[in-house]
């Protein structure tokens, strides 16, 4: 054939033949497509509809706050978590650690199966051989003694808990919470009487912070947040915020003023604030400038009532938070701004750290037969010199209730796995008199985990014969509807909205030794440096890192992410010849660890500082492992897949002395460093810290707000796409009309204006909303809770994970897309400071935050350039991305001044591609109502049009108008400051479209006439002024 | 055939071979349009529909409320199927009678007999689907059906189909030229067999579309958002 063709050419027949069998080709794989299976329902559930959500409120256990969540569930799977608008604690909000919660329930690393371990290794069992087997170990283990390491929650499974532990004749458990600051509380029991009391800063003149991180993780955030917001929002009238501390958290970059003191030296500031010290004294400790401290005084003095908080973590923490206390009394906040009649019931019945170091020891000397472990780490979370590890092994029996391997439950024997939170039920009193419910929102997602850790206990003591009353129950459901108010009726009732009042009977706490203060002051340790260590505000204690949405969550303050960092001072940093990115050796007493070096202008030049989360113990076994073929036998050690080889644990540093209250002392000894000579690329996301005159984010002073504008203010007012100016519905610029409408339209020829598409005035009324958006940069803190809500909601791929990186050329380690600019945030939080140019010492610089989205502009660089019609403006006043036509050229990209759009690199979203970004059962999380995007295709925030074509199919449904407000963006519903408002801002009735003529409103870039829907609100800060400011030196 | 000649003829060849493509490509020959399959069982329309007079919606339930039409349920199919069984005895309705198709469903729903119910080994019927548009096209039932705009117009006459095809191409273009055009409520009427009159007795909590009377043609939007996400 091939030799005809050679001497003959093509012969007609050939050709024929040719054609038809291409064509017959292409028509069998046409006809061959795969369209699947329809599996319907056995019996279809109750109130379901496929394809449409079911919400079901329940409980956050993230942390020991206990928030109101909504858990909107589809098809049997949750698929998001929002925040319940009727809880008393958060009002509708949810941080990213609780938003993450979803990648718990489907982390890949889950346990699928129990485990036990014998001399040959781990081995998966089933459910019942579990419970058979720790009924049986048991029986002889216990006599020896017995530690019950429980994560702290509220409700009423401490309760069960104990009574189960009686019944085998075993102590109480230890309620742990690494994270809480038991100085606060134990002077919040001393001076107002309750562990905490609810804190309202709007109704205080000045608002006092010694190192207490309100923003990050101290306390319950997002009330915190809530109430701050609502604090700033008063704008001029709002409350003066001064952080006192060595380090300028999150919270402290939201301060109006920093007081950067040396670590420790707090209680001399807080006791000249309180009239118990003198001024000058305390400039001397703290080497802050008198004439400062004096100002405070002075201010203090002035403003009635005060907020101050303390959150020291030094050896004399207790000290510090009951002067602060002292200083909230004398000014009268107790009642005002501190209510302990509204206490926040969370944070009661918390073990001490020296409880739990207590155990340790009797741990480490013989004295314990059984040990058990549920949600918390003890191994990662207690300093190294603790030795935890070496006191565990002497444990005869070691039980773990975790759901993922850890380095704790790594050391165990048994191993039965909890079921989710969401996957269970429970309850919590996160405010007294208010009981929240904790239901499941859908089945469990491996079925051989047959119930949580109250299941398997009540299935124990069936085994054995104990007088626990647990085992009359059948299993923790009915033990919970016996105990509920109200009972099975009283659940049923409260179930809908999640929450009732009411009240949990609390267990009796184990009475506990007053704690004594070990730590040694840090003063007499040796080393260069103060060492601040801090729990991550994106990690908490590390717990959230083998979540892959929290990994990615750059950090406020530092913009990192998959990483650990050592902050500096950059005035530190270059007298040390220090440079970003070199990697130091950081080392105390007590240990030594490698980290690369962030120089951080928030950080006292004294001190050095290192977050808490990450460092986790390597994976072993890992070298050929693939994210796509992960068997159910093969345990993932370390702390799962997505925390390996990341950072050091800042706890290695820092010696086991716990405060006065018993709390372990964080910040408790010095440092020395040194250069290694090695240096690294930060997986950063910053750019650049400084706005460089752009004028993104803007703010004004007090003080002006209601000045007129004039010079320079009054010049800009007539500039075109000022806020001033009305919005109009569908495009309003008359160049993006010509691009886009007449003549851009790809059926051009007769079609335009003539055909309606882009004609607000056409009678199909399709054009007359103008989707917009405003953010509020005085209510805006920056804590990201917008990021992960939108990561959720968009189905966007985390893209730093190790296994992620390019095919070839290319280094596993996680992070390394990140540092190649790869992230895909649709909406960031851009942090840019200002002031303090030169980056010398000094404390007065000002932290603008800004979340930056695209900004659906009216007038859009990105669309003109597309050669294939991929981006185009829609009517109702969307910067539409059309993945299905997108060829990736990335001019669009190159074009937008905001760089608000994200390209695919690796088809993350592609189940048979290396960089897989949901690897199974993650993939359960998606958002069915969103794309997921392959690779070489373009994408960016779409202002979350299937909600907005959810709205007006439920509108059209029921033949009616959508309602104003009736829906909002998931960045807006998760906002924890509410500065985020979408909506339709060509109706006047939405909120947005009142919110758009702010006297503080601005849109970014409007001198390239872009016509943005996404308006900013400015900044409102307040320096110190008149008698309060400062005398110059 | 010259050598020239030769070389002339491969780059001609592809160059056909690319234009049969994009033809069959734009003709919907892409498309798995009349594509009909065996199901597991020969779920007869007719019968259910035209002889029994059932509502579409009594089985796909969500198609007025959601994105998703939905699949009746084993339990659906059984709530009447659980009293006529695969052997229908000789009576009024006619002669004695064996279906295949109902013992192929008992063995689904595990069902010993008639009146005997679902048993525990009842397994969901793997029903093959016919009709699918790509992952980023999105198309809610909900609203078409609430348009006034009837299962026939796009899943042909499905009530007469004793085994279901593929009717429409369900390529872009077929979608966009109704929306471009516009949709008559009362072709779509006509097409489901009803004459146009009978929408009158709709509630007057959705009380139908003014079109219907006028016969005017209903367009829809069509820029590339409201679809594709």
């Amino acid at each position: 054939m091939s030799q005809d063709i050679s001497k003959t050419g093509v012969k007609r027949r050939d050709f024929l033949k040719v054609l038809g069998a291409s064509s017959a080709v292409i028509a069998t794989t046409a006809c061959s497509e795969d369209t699947g299976k329809l599996i319907p329902y056995l019996v279809s559930p109750d109130q379901t509809v496929p394809g449409v959500s079911s919400y079901y409120a329940t409980t956050c256990r993230e942390c020991s706050a206990a928030c109101g969540v909504i858990s909107e569930t589809r098809d049997g799977r949750s698929i998001k978590l929002e925040g319940n608008p009727d809880h008393p604690l958060n009002r509708g909000a949810l941080c990213a650690r609780g938003q993450s919660a979803l990648q718990g329930l489907y982390n890949p690393d889950r346990f699928r199966t129990p485990l036990f371990k014998d001399a040959t290794g781990w081995h998966a069992t089933t459910w019942e051989d579990a419970i058979t087997r720790l009924g049986t170990a048991l029986g002889t283990a216990q006599k020896g003694g017995a530690v019950f390491l429980n994560q702290h929650e509220s409700g009423s499974f401490p309760r069960f808990l104990d009574g189960w532990l009686a019944g085998f004749g075993m102590p109480a458990h230890l309620s742990v919470d690494f994270e809480a600051d038991s100085a606060a509380i134990e002077a919040n029991r001393r001076s107002y009487g309750v562990a905490w009391p609810s804190l309202s800063f709007k109704d205080a003149k000045l608002i006092l912070s010694f190192g207490a991180d309100f923003l990050d993780s101290w306390g319950a955030n997002v009330p915190q947040q809530l109430d701050f917001a609502d604090a700033r929002a008063k704008l001029d009238g709002a409350p003066r915020f001064v952080y006192i501390g060595a380090r300028r958290s999150l919270t402290g970059l939201n301060a109006d003023q920093w007081i950067a003191c040396k670590p420790g030296s707090e209680l001399s500031i807080a006791n000249a604030l309180a009239g118990k010290g003198s001024v000058q004294q305390a400039a001397t400790d703290s080497g802050v400038a008198a004439n400062v401290l004096q100002a405070l005084v002075n201010e203090l003095g002035a403003s009635k009532p005060v907020l101050a908080v303390s959150g020291a973590s030094g050896d004399n923490a207790l000290d510090v938070a009951l002067a602060v206390a002292a200083i909230n009394q004398a000014s009268g906040a107790v009642g005002t701004t501190i209510k302990p009649a509204t206490p926040i019931t969370a944070f009661e019945g918390i073990a001490h750290t020296d409880q739990v170091l207590a155990a340790v020891e009797r741990m480490r000397g013989g004295q314990v037969g059984v040990a058990f472990v549920r949600g918390t780490n003890p191994a990662h979370s207690l300093p190294k010199s603790v030795k935890f590890g070496e006191a565990f092994a002497k444990v005869a029996l070691k039980v773990s209730f975790s759901s993922y391997p850890d380095e704790t439950t790594e050391m165990c024997d048994l191993i039965i796995p909890d079921l989710h939170s969401l996957e269970q039920w429970g309850d919590a009193e996160p405010v007294r008199g208010t009981i929240g419910v904790q239901q499941p929102v859908m089945d469990p997602v491996f079925s051989t985990i047959k119930g949580g850790t109250a299941d398997a206990l009540i299935a124990v003591a069936k085994k054995g014969t104990p007088t626990a009353a647990a085992a009359t129950s059948a299993d923790y459901r009915s033990w919970f509807i016996a105990n509920f108010p109200g009972g099975a009726a009283g659940l049923a009732a409260a179930l809908p909205k999640g929450i009732t009042s009411g009240t949990i009977a609390q267990r009796a706490l184990p009475p506990a030794a007053a704690p004594v203060a070990t730590a040694t002051p840090m003063g007499s340790t040796t080393g260069d440096f103060f060492l601040v260590t801090y729990p991550s505000p994106v990690l908490g204690d590390g717990r959230g890192a083998n979540k892959p949405w929290l990994q990615e969550l750059p950090d406020p303050v530092t913009k990192i992410c998959w990483s650990s960092w050592v902050e500096i001072h950059p005035e530190t940093a270059t007298r040390l010849g220090i440079e970003r990115g070199d990697i130091l050796e950081v080392k105390t007493a007590t240990g030594t660890v490698r980290a690369p070096a962030y120089p951080y202008l928030g950080i006292h030049k004294d001190a050095i500082a290192i977050p808490i989360g990450q460092g986790h113990a390597a994976v072993k076994s890992m070298a050929l492992f693939d994210p796509k073929h992960h068997s159910t036998g093969d345990v993932q050690w370390g702390y799962g897949r997505y925390s390996r080889d990341i950072g050091v644990n800042a706890l290695d540093l820092i010696p086991a002395g716990t405060d006065g209250a018993g709390g372990l002392v964080w910040t408790a000894t010095k440092a020395s460093i040194s250069k290694t000579g090695d240096n690294r690329v930060l997986p950063s996301t910053e750019g650049s810290a400084r706005q460089h005159g752009r004028g993104i984010a803007q703010a004004i002073d007090a003080a002006d707000l209601n000045k007129a504008p004039g010079g320079d203010e009054a010049r800009v007012e007539v500039l075109p796409g000022d806020a001033s100016h009305e919005f109009l519905p569908g495009l309003r610029a008359p160049v993006a009309a010509d691009a886009q409408g007449d003549l851009g339209s790809p059926t051009a020829l007769g079609h335009g204006i003539e055909k309606g598409m882009y004609n607000p005035n056409d009678v199909r009324g399709m054009a007359k909303r103008r989707w917009a958006m405003t953010i509020d940069l005085a209510r805006c803190t920056g804590c990201s809770a917008c990021v992960t809500a939108c990561y959720s909601e968009n189905n966007i791929p985390t893209v730093g994970a190790y296994w992620q990186n390019a095919t070839l050329f290319a280094d596993a380690r996680p992070g390394f897309n990140i540092e190649r600019g790869r992230e895909m945030n649709w909406i960031r939080l851009e942090r840019y400071f200002e002031g303090n140019p030169d980056g010398k010492f000094g404390e007065d610089f000002e932290t603008r935050f800004v979340p930056m989205l695209c900004q659906h502009c009216g007038n859009a660089p990105c669309e003109p350039v597309c050669p294939v019609y991929a981006t185009y403006h829609a009517p109702d006043g969307l910067n539409v991305q059309v993945y299905n036509r997108c060829v990736g050229t990335r001019y669009c990209s190159n074009n937008c001044p905001y760089k608000v759009r994200y390209f695919n690199w690796f088809g993350y979203g592609e189940q048979d591609r290396k960089q897989y970004a949901f690897p199974e059962p993650l993939e359960w999380q998606l958002n069915p109502d969103v794309t997921v995007r392959t690779k070489g295709v373009m994408e960016k925030c779409s202002f979350c049009v299937q909600r907005i074509r959810e709205g007006e199919n439920r509108a059209a449904a029921e033949h009616r108008e959508l309602h104003a407000d009736e829906f909002t963006s998931a960045c807006a519903q998760a906002c924890p400051s509410r500065a985020i408002t979408f909506g339709d801002a060509a109706d006047p009735n939405w909120s947005v479209a009142q919110l758009a003529h702010d006297r503080r409103a601005y849109h970014v870039f409007e001198e390239l006439n872009t016509y943005t829907a996404v308006v900013y609100l400015k900044k409102v800060n307040h320096p110190a002024t008149g008698a309060t400011a400062p005398a110059a030196n | 055939m010259t050598k020239r000649r030769k070389w002339t003829a491969i780059p001609g060849l592809l160059a056909l071979a690319v234009g049969a493509v994009m033809l069959s490509a734009y003709s919907g020959a892409s498309s798995s349009q009349h594509s009909s399959p065996v199901q597991p069982i020969a779920f007869p329309h007719p019968v259910h529909v035209q002889k029994l007079g059932m509502n579409c919606l009594y089985c796909h339930n969500a198609a007025n409320k959601s994105m998703d039409p939905g699949l009746p349920a084993v339990s659906t199919c059984m709530g009447c199927h659980n009293m006529i069984g695969p052997d229908r005895p000789a009576s009024d309705l006619g002669p004695k009678r064996h279906s295949d198709e109902i013992a192929k469903l008992y063995k689904f729903a595990d069902a010993a007999g008639p009146g005997a119910g679902m048993g525990p080994n009842a397994k969901p019927i793997p029903w093959k689907r016919i009709h699918k548009v790509p992952e980023y096209v999105h198309f809610p039932h909900t609203r078409h059906v609430t348009a006034g705009v009837t299962c026939q117009t796009c899943h042909g006459q499905i009530q007469k189909m004793d085994r279901v095809y593929q009717y429409a191409s369900l390529n872009m273009g077929w979608c966009v030229s109704c929306h471009v055009n516009g949709y008559s409520p009362k072709e779509g009427l006509e097409a489901a067999g009803y004459a146009p009159q009978q929408q009158a007795t709709t509630s007057s909590a959705s009380p139908a579309p003014a079109t219907v009377a006028t016969g005017e043609r209903k367009k829809a939007r069509y820029d590339c958002a409201n679809c594709h996400y």
